[in-house]
């Protein structure tokens, strides 16, 4: 039994590795497409994804809140893609990245089901560290 | 070493600013001479050569325009009320240069931009020539 519950815990392991590889992959790869693009958004977006990308395997306190970066990366691409479906330019290295784009929701969204336990226990630890905040300025002020 | 690494910092320092100016000075040049009849526009360093294009109204022109940076860029222009799309060329990256076919303009105002980077824009005025 521990055997198996050990094989099991490895795969999970690796397959979390491979998620979390592609995602980095892609977050950095759609990085470098928005900044070759030059100008100040574009610029701008790259740093988010790259920051992002190094949020999501950074060791220490980010760890504990890896759920909150997720939440933010899925939030920052769904914004992107939103972008670009109202205001942005149609061309091939544009489809490329937004290929790329939909690529990383989904995988982060893979991520946050399978590794947060979803929308409702993502809503309840941000309700908690709500909660916790309100309550530490509380007792500061 | 220490006396060495105080003379060597200045230098790498020359040499970075240098190699900097080097980046961000644009690929200059002439500009291309306009079609007869039409237009020509530069695009470099993530700006237009000029803010106002002006263009023969009531017929059909040619535009030609040079990207000179790595960026992709194209020339979209749309009608000055109504915001609706006239013209729409390809988008390319540089250093390179289109001639576009653009259809007939209305006299008035019209605006140009850039659909990658929208802050790159300006006026046309296309009159009766």
């Amino acid at each position: 039994m521990s055997i198996i519950d050990a094989l099991h815990r490895s795969e999970v392991r690796s397959s979390v590795l491979v998620v979390r590889t592609g995602i980095v992959g892609l977050a950095l790869a759609t990085a470098a497409i928005h900044a070759s693009l030059g100008g100040m958004i574009f610029t701008l977006n790259a740093i988010g994804y790259t920051t992002l990308a190094m949020a999501m395997v950074l060791p220490g306190p980010f760890g504990r809140y890896r759920w909150l970066i997720r939440l933010a990366l899925a939030g920052f691409t769904a914004a992107t893609i939103g972008g670009w479906v109202l205001f942005g330019a149609r061309f091939p290295l544009a489809y490329l990245d937004k290929a790329l784009e939909i690529g990383l929701l989904v995988l982060v969204t893979f991520e946050l089901f399978h590794l947060d336990g979803g929308p409702i226990e993502i809503g309840r630890r941000a309700r908690r560290l709500a909660t916790s905040l309100v309550g530490a300025r509380g007792v500061r002020g | 070493m220490t006396r060495h690494a105080g003379r060597l910092v200045p230098l790498a320092l020359a040499t970075v600013a240098v190699a900097a100016c080097a980046a961000s000075t644009s690929a200059g040049g002439p500009l291309p001479s306009a079609p007869l009849g039409g237009a020509a526009i530069v695009a470099d360093d993530l700006a237009f050569d000029r803010g106002t294009l002006e263009v023969p109204a009531g017929r059909p022109f040619l535009l030609v325009f040079e990207n000179r940076e790595g960026v992709p860029h194209n020339v979209t222009i749309v009608d000055g009320d109504s915001g609706q799309v006239r013209f729409a060329g390809d988008i390319f990256g540089g250093p390179a240069s289109r001639t576009y076919e653009v259809p007939a303009l209305a006299v008035g105002t019209h605006r140009f931009r850039c659909d990658v980077h929208l802050e790159m824009a300006g006026e046309v005025l296309a009159r009766p020539r």
